[in-house]
């Protein structure tokens, strides 16, 4: 075969790194450069991206997989690498897509910032890793990049460092994913000593535990599983590890957009997609997988429900949609999570520009404080509100299709799931016609001299729109295109799907359709529930105490246990060896209080010397 | 040709040239002192490359093996009968292999760098650089050494420039400090020195046949190579029971429980150094009172040579023992991890944090010495060299912000990154590395201990494993309150790095990423190192 495009993917991630490594070197005082660095990579890594996906598209033999040794003694063989398989090279289109829109975007909306220039080059690295993640050919090496954008997330969570906020948030979303990264390494230890030849790349992992020959014990099975989903869950977002996702809100709003919307929340999904084959051999697993997803997916619609900043609004969406995709991985359809995942990718970046071009016109982030703004910005409007009617799953647009998909799947595997996921559909529709309304209508409120964003925004904003608008016809209920080219056609379909479809977007337009009744009809009363039932808004309100109960169950019971035992160094174990060294003294002033020139004192020290000493000689014996 | 030069004696006394100079430059010419200082640490490092780069891991490190007799003690020969002689020797004898060459590097680098960080000692230039040129002497010498004595001179070397270094330039409390440092190290000291006394009167009894003769040559020595055979075969004196001697008695049997006792003795007399906890406060205070140059050499290399020296007395002269106890040292290494974590969270002072620090990840190298396997021990020394870099590196900037803002207390500090950027980053970078984020070097000590523990022991890894999360924890709760947030109004002018301190953080930092992205460069050296060792465990597990 003559060299392919797949052969040469290891280029994608290196045009950022590239990117990266300049604007470390130069970028100093540099305003111009960050963004042209930035741009040029990552449209020359899409452009790359977009040949490789044509040609996993095309027939024949594509797959294409490299390593090294990296870490290699007697005793230990550890290998880094690569590999492309049509999983993979959809990713990668994501990635570069998204990340390249973002890039064009932030031209425009980071423009006023002095430090734009540390701000590409953040985000050139965590193009790198995320890429790096998504070709990693071993679980090792994918580890190392998971790590790698979890610090980049960190870096721009907190790129307006001097903001406490924003300080704050930096800090949780590091220490809340790293729990969950403990668990993805404790899973990946245990992988290595299990597995045949401690062969960690997916090709090993896939044929073990697909052959269904139990080499591995079962139980085991389910502990690497479950281990990877902790990590998976603690990246991803999933209940109860998704409380960073909206404080990582701080984080400038393309950041949101790229990393926090469409690529490194959604790296936990496409980790166990990885390694389906694991999950898939333990029931057990899938199981929790399943309704942890399903349980993030309302958990989070709801709590969407009873907030007012625009992007907390979006960011547990992007958790509740997380979830519906870690559900549909649990039923076993990993064709459905990753469709959620690329259409998600799509009408969520959308979304977060979108949110991102309102808060650039109005300065501020509380929805109750915009309004009207429709008239002045039309292209974000359009925009926004084709995002949200994806996002609702109103059909023809993408979001409805992938949704669609996933509530099939439950309905035939887990009835129970199913209902929930409606549910969850509802509140969706709810919270984002509320969203949509109170910004968008209405009359606007205070002294807003709201104007479009420039073209720099809009064109990113456009193309998303025409991509969450129209992606959903890859896959459809009579054509299952993506999921033959994702799996070979080894997933089961599940036919039927009318019922499905009627009630999934029966389901969103009445959400839909709720939300103008209260919010620009007013036949509702805005506190119709909040006058009933306060108690239920407020726990809305407050997240239902998570960051309450995380504070109560670990954060005071570390600092009390700190300084307790801040207390026991100091008074009781650096006391115990003063005492001893205090003895020491205290000998030494009764060995010179015996050099009294007495005989008789001498005679006793000579008597107790001897006496030891026989004990002493005695005593040798028995060792 | 290296083969051919004393190479490991003209590293380890190359900064003798440097103390000559200093002796007869006048006191008060800081920059000529400071030049001939720093000078003079360059030149065991350049050395050591060449060593380094000379090193062929298949051979070990034979070729450079350097003896010299240094003192034949002749003892009564009528006691023992007819033979040829009968006496007690002290070698000096230098050698370098898989476990010492890491090690020696490291010492190196640390000691350039911490001669440039010591630009900011302000009294008193040089009696500071010539005890700190001993000290340097004293630690490479530790690592060369291959004689019990020899070693046991060389570890005492460190000691009291240690003790001058940190009494007449530390902060407020000095003195205590110092006193504290000596007092445990004294006892540290005197417990090595019993059993290595023990070994060399048990173990390091040898009798050669000399045939042209018709006699035999009985002799004591230290060498690190005698005791080891020794202890290990089967026919030797040191394994002769009563029963096997045919109810002789034999002076130099050592029992089973014995060895016991020995590799408690090591365990105590390095853990003391290591620190392994409940002997770690004397290092708490050694990392709050002694300047910060100091401090890099202290946490950076000293720190190692506890551990060190339980792999080389410990682990490798009594592997069985170590089997029988590698859960114990394995607790002791998770104990120390959540132990130094929990504490480092809660501290108030910069320096306390990164103390605390030094516990919690001196524990990962009890991990990986715990694991007894090829793939912790490689863990185990990474580490070492990993955590060496690091501390120096945090120290080094701890010496640069207490120079500008002329405090550590977390309080005081805040929003640094706005005013000294280049600095902050660094900090920021040697945090992650710290915490062990892949591509730096924290990372592959950590995995690989980790890794190696696993095998064995399931459980206390999975405990351990907690210490990661609690690791990110305490270094951020500490960095980001350096870096991040609101800055005090009286920093606003502090300015950022000068070119004498950006040039030893850019060289540490690029040796972290360097073992963090090319783990070879250490792992290739240390190739072989531990054949012995792990031959004799697979045979006792054969057994």
């Amino acid at each position: 075969m003559d060299t392919s495009f797949s052969q040469v993917a290891w280029l994608i991630p290196l045009f950022p790194f590239v990117a990266f490594l300049l604007l470390l070197a130069f970028g100093r005082g540099q305003r111009t450069l960050g963004v042209l660095l930035g741009s040029i990579s990552s449209f020359a890594g899409l452009v790359l991206s977009i040949l490789v996906l044509i040609e996993h598209m095309s027939d024949g033999t594509k797959y294409y997989q490299y390593s090294f040794k990296w870490l290699d003694f007697d005793g230990l063989t550890m290998n880094a690498g690569y590999e492309v398989t049509n999983l993979t090279a959809l990713m990668l289109v994501v990635v570069t897509l998204v990340s390249f829109l973002v890039n064009v975007y932030s031209a425009g909306y980071m423009k006023g910032d002095e430090r734009i220039s540390v701000f590409y080059s953040y985000v050139a690295l965590f193009s790198f890793s995320m890429l790096g993640l998504v070709l990693a050919d071993n679980m090792l090496t994918l580890y190392i990049f998971w790590e790698l954008v979890g610090v980049c997330s960190f870096l721009l969570v907190g790129f307006w460092f001097s903001k406490p906020e924003a300080k704050a948030a930096a800090k949780k979303a590091f220490i809340v994913t790293r729990i969950g990264d403990a668990g993805l390494l404790l899973g990946i230890l245990l992988l290595y000593w299990y597995m045949p030849d401690h062969a960690l790349d997916f090709v090993h992992i896939g044929n073990v535990f697909d052959g269904q020959t139990g080499i591995i014990a079962a139980s085991v099975t389910t502990w690497i599983a479950i281990l990877i989903f902790v990590g998976a869950v603690g990246k991803s977002g999933q209940f109860p590890l998704h409380v960073w996702l909206p404080d990582a809100m701080e984080g400038p709003t393309p950041i949101s957009a790229l990393i926090h919307a469409a690529t490194m929340v959604a790296a936990g999904v496409y980790l166990v997609a990885r390694t389906f084959d694991i999950f898939q051999a333990s029931q057990t697993a899938m199981d929790v997988v399943a309704y942890i997803g399903g349980f993030t997916a309302i958990f989070a619609a709801t709590i969407g429900v009873a907030q007012n900043d625009i992007k907390r609004i979006l960011a547990y969406s992007t958790v509740s949609q997380l979830g519906y995709m870690m559900m549909a991985l649990g039923l076993g359809s990993m064709t459905g999570g990753i469709f959620h995942l690329f259409t998600h990718a799509f009408f969520k970046a959308l979304l977060f520009l979108g949110a991102g071009s309102v808060i650039h016109a109005v300065h501020t982030q509380n929805i109750q404080e915009m309004g009207g703004l429709s008239a002045k910005m039309k292209i974000t409007t359009w925009t926004f509100g084709i995002g949200t009617l994806a996002l609702s799953g109103i059909p023809p647009f993408s979001g409805f299709w992938s949704k669609d998909m996933i509530l099939n799947t439950a309905l035939h595997e887990k009835p129970v799931l199913f209902a929930v996921g409606v549910a969850a559909a509802f509140f969706t529709a709810f919270y984002m016609s509320r969203l949509f309304f109170l910004v968008f209508m209405g009359k606007p409120k205070g002294e807003q001299h709201a104007h479009e964003s420039p073209a720099s925004m809009t064109i990113p904003l456009i193309i998303l729109a025409v991509l969450a608008a129209a992606s959903g016809f890859i896959q459809t209920p009579w054509n299952n295109t993506l999921g033959t080219w994702l799996t070979d056609g080894a997933e089961k379909e599940h036919g039927g799907a009318g019922i499905v479809m009627v009630i999934s977007a029966a389901v969103g337009l009445l959400g839909l359709y709720l939300g103008w009744l209260v919010f620009v009809k007013g036949t509702i009363a805005r506190d119709a529930i909040s006058s009933r039932a306060p108690w239920l808004v407020r726990l809305l309100e407050r997240k239902y105490y998570m960051d309450e109960i995380y504070e109560a169950l670990l954060v005071r019971p570390l600092r009390g246990l700190g300084y307790l035992l801040n207390a026991i160094d100091e008074y009781i174990v650096d006391g115990l060896v003063q005492l001893v060294s205090g003895t020491a003294v205290w000998f030494g002033r009764g060995g010179t209080r015996v050099q009294n020139g007495q005989i008789q004192t001498y005679g006793v020290v000579t008597v107790l010397g001897l006496i030891v000493l026989l004990v002493a000689l005695v005593g040798r014996r028995f060792w | 040709m290296l083969a051919d030069l004393p190479i490991l004696s003209l590293i380890t006394f190359s900064p003798l040239l440097g103390i000559l100079v200093l002796l007869f430059l006048p006191k008060h010419r800081s920059r000529w002192l400071k030049a001939t200082a720093i000078i003079a640490t360059i030149l065991p490092l350049l050395l050591s490359l060449w060593l380094y780069a000379d090193y062929d891991s298949t051979k070990g490190g034979k070729a450079y093996e350097e003896t010299a007799t240094w003192l034949d003690v002749s003892l009564n020969k009528e006691a023992v009968g007819e033979v040829g002689s009968y006496q007690f020797e002290l070698q000096y004898h230098m050698g370098v292999d898989g476990l010492s060459m890491p090690l020696l590097l490291l010492t190196a680098v640390v000691g350039v760098m911490a001669a440039l960080a010591s630009v900011h000692v302000k009294k008193r230039w040089k009696s500071f650089y010539i005890w700190f040129l001993l000290l340097e002497i004293g630690m490479l010498g530790v690592f060369l050494a291959r004689d019990v004595f020899l070693f046991f001179v060389f570890f005492e070397m460190t000691l009291i420039p240690m003790f001058f270094l940190i009494g007449i330039w530390g902060y407020m409390n000095r003195e205590r400090a110092a006193n504290k440092f000596l007092l445990y190290n004294g006892i540290g000291s005197a417990i090595m020195l019993i059993a290595f006394v023990i070994l060399v009167a048990t173990a390091g009894f040898r009798a050669e046949q000399v045939p042209e003769k018709q006699q035999t040559n009985l002799s004591y020595c230290g060498s690190y190579e005698v005791i080891t055979t020794n202890l290990t075969k089967a026919d030797s004196y040191v394994n002769m029971s009563t029963e096997q001697t045919q109810g002789q008695e034999n002076p130099f049997y050592l029992s089973e429980r014995m060895r016991w006792v020995i590799f408690l003795l090591l365990l105590i007399a390095f853990g003391i150094k290591l620190p392994i906890f409940p002997f770690h406060t004397w290092m708490l205070r050694v990392h709050t009172e002694a300047p910060p140059s100091v401090v890099m050499i202290h946490s950076g290399v000293l720190l190692k040579m506890g551990a060190y020296g339980l792999l080389r007395f410990g682990v490798f002269m009594f592997p069985a023992v170590a089997e029988d106890w590698k859960v114990a040292i394995a607790i002791l290494g998770v104990v120390n991890i959540l132990y130094g974590a929990v504490l480092a969270v809660v501290q108030k002072e910069f320096k306390l944090v990164l103390a605390y620090s030094s516990i919690s990840h001196m524990g990962i190298v009890l991990l990986g010495i715990a694991s007894l396997n090829e793939i912790g021990l490689h863990g185990a020394i990474i580490q070492l060299i990993s955590h060496g870099l690091i501390s120096a590196l945090l120290f080094l900037i701890v010496g640069s912000i207490y120079e500008r803002t002329g405090s550590t207390e977390l309080k005081d500090l805040g929003g640094l990154a706005r005013s000294m950027p280049f600095i902050s980053g660094i900090l920021l970078t040697a945090g992650m590395a710290s915490l062990g984020l892949p591509g730096l070097s924290g990372f592959i000590g950590e995995f690989l201990s980790l890794l190696g523990l696993f095998d064995s022991q399931q459980a206390v890894t999975c405990v351990a494993v907690l210490g990661v999360i609690l690791t990110a924890v305490y270094v951020l709760r500490s960095i980001l309150g350096i870096t991040f947030g609101a800055m005090p109004e009286k920093l606003a002018a502090v300015r950022d790095a000068r070119l004498i301190e950006a040039v030893p953080m850019i060289t540490l930092l690029a040796f972290i990423v360097l073992i963090g992205v090319y783990p070879a460069v250490l792992t290739e050296p240390m190739k072989h190192g531990f054949d012995t060792l792990l031959q004799q465990l697979s045979e006792k597990a054969g057994r």
